[in-house]
This record gives structure tokens, sequence and C-alpha cells, in this order.
């Protein structure tokens, strides 16, 4: 199939604010496209626009422009070339790719992982490892660098975790959110002085095999592609890079 | 003042297409090519195959249509 994203022509529509962060394209009273912000934890502004036609793309998103300030990021699917487009047109450039992994849960695949102490996650000490980790991104990386969920803290609900225990310390998390048939590695995190040990990989591959003996043979995970110890972990075990995800930014001028 | 907005009508994702977009068949047994709203994509919503969804059709062409919303099963 080779269809366009947008349709064809350009309804005359009237842009309108109806909140400080959402906009709406009004066709004859109708609403026939809408652009929203999202302010993220760390204070980044998210745009999403949804049109039907690429002209009104084009006069919602100069409306937001107009009326934020800047920089502004969006998020689009590398493989949607037309919207792709259209953010370029409007001044966004790429900032970071994201790798999507279908990752199988298989040991037979994944292989073996060096023997680490795993257990479910307990709140207290967990809340410590969550702290440390966060300092260490602070200092490190930043938070800019982080996808979304991770900004926001602290952890909710041990249960969603399993954390690698050395010397009676906690060391390293997983957590995997289980969704509808796809279950997703949400995050893993080891400290950074532990690093380097296998513990990850030993993690992962406990989260894995959990799944793996409930029945499901693929969970999903998405890696920023200039994390190379990230991506050689996922690599490593086999996982297959199925799509990537592009943030866009536009800079104060 | 804020107007109506489009169609909304539940379906089911029949088929992943390229170019981030979907076949979705709807209760009456139509199907619309999807694509994601932005709300979803910027959310790292995955939409697979069997997944149930809340779509906004097209006013300009009931062919086409938006995922707004999945549905947990």
């Amino acid at each position: 199939m080779n269809t366009s994203r947008f349709t064809a022509g350009e309804p005359a529509v009237e842009i309108t604010r109806v909140e400080p962060g959402l906009w709406h394209a009004l066709d004859d009273g109708r609403v026939t496209g809408r652009a929203e912000t999202t302010t993220r934890p760390d204070g980044r502004v998210f745009l999403s626009v949804d049109a039907w036609h690429r002209s009104v793309f084009d006069q919602l998103a100069h409306a937001m422009l107009a009326a934020l300030p800047e920089p502004l990021h969006t998020v689009v699917d590398e493989t949607d070339d037309e919207t792709l487009a259209a953010w370029r047109q409007a001044g966004f450039t790429i900032r970071r790719r994201e790798w999507e992994y279908a990752v199988p849960t298989d040991p037979r695949v994944t292989g073996p992982a060096r023997p680490v102490t795993i257990v479910p996650a307990e709140a207290d000490p967990l809340r410590e490892l969550d702290r440390v980790v966060r300092a260490e991104v602070d200092a490190t990386v930043g938070w800019a660098e982080m996808p979304a969920e991770v900004l926001v803290r602290p952890p909710d609900d041990p249960a969603k975790y399993a954390v690698a225990v050395e010397d009676g310390e906690y060391v390293g998390l997983i957590r995997v959110a289980q969704v509808t048939r796809l279950p997703r590695i949400g995050l893993v995190a080891v400290r950074a002085d532990r690093r380097r040990r296998g513990i990850a990989r030993a993690l992962l591959a406990d989260a894995l095999g959990v799944l793996h003996r409930a029945g499901i043979e693929t969970a999903s995970a998405e890696v920023k592609e200039t994390n190379e110890a990230a991506t050689a972990l996922f690599d490593g075990i086999g996982a297959r890079r199925t799509n990537s995800t592009l943030e866009l930014v536009r800079h104060g001028r | 003042m804020a107007g109506k907005g489009g169609i909304e009508v539940e379906g089911t994702v029949v088929e992943c297409l390229r170019d981030a977009r979907f076949t979705v068949e709807l209760a009456n047994g139509h199907h619309v090519l999807a694509h994601v709203s932005g709300k979803i994509r910027k959310n790292y919503i995955k939409i697979l195959p069997y997944d149930r969804v809340l779509v906004e059709l097209s006013p300009y062409d009931l062919n086409r249509g938006r995922i707004l919303f999945r549905y947990r099963t």
C-alpha cells in the first residue's frame, strides 16, 4: 500500500487556542485538528499535532510555535515520512533516535548470564537505590537523555521491580511493565560502581525468564542509539531492532 | 468556543502497516486505514494486531481514522 498520510486538499479552518496547551482547528464548527502540549517532569515541553490535512497541520504547528517559548520537542516514528517532513518544515531537527527492540525471552536464545542474586524488591531499599541511580544520572548524562517514564518517581509499586543484591545491598534494578501480550522492559539500571560485571544482563535474563515461563515469547524495549552499553546488552541477547523513534527539537532563536 | 469532534468508534487492529499506520476493523466489519494520535506517540504506546482501540474517523474520508486510545485487555 502506498497511500498518503494526509488527505489531499486544503480545507478552510479556523485555529483557536482553547486552553493554554490546546489548540483546535475548526472546520464549519467541527473540530478537525488538535495540537497539544505536554510538559514532562524535567520541564521540557513536547508537542503533538493531529490533522487530516498537511495544510491544517502546518497552521496548528505555526500557532503553537508562535505562542510557546523554545526549545520545543516532539516525537515521531521514523517511518512516518510525512509527519517527519511536516515537523522538519516547522523548523524541528533530530535530537536523538531510540531503537525499538523485540527481545526474545527464551533462555536458549538469550544465552547464559553471570550468577547474581536477584530478588523481588522491597520498598525502602528500592527507594534508596532509586535515589542513588537518580543522583548518578543527574551528575552524568542528565535527565534530558532519559525517556519520559524514568522521570516519574519515586517507585510507586515495588512489585513491578526485581533487584540485584551484592553484599546485602541493592546494586541494580529492572522494571517490566506487564502490558497486553508484549511486556515492556521499562528500565534497567545498575549503580555506577557496580557496572561492567554482568549485573544488567543477569537482571534482564531473570526478567525474561519469568516471562518465558509465563508463555510470553517476546518483550519490547527502547534504547537510545548512542547508549553503547545498552545497545550491546540487547544485541548480545539476540534482541532484534524493529523500528525507531525520533525525538525532534526546535531550539530557541 | 470549542466545537464538536469527529465520530469515535471502537475497532480491532488487524494489521500493522509501514509508515506507522494500521488497518483497523470496526464493529460493523468496515476496515479503515488509521495512524496513531500524537498523544499515543508521545507516550510510546505500542499498537499491535488484535489490540482493541478507539478510532476517530476522518470527517473528510470515512476510510481513514486516527487511533486515540488502546484498551487494556
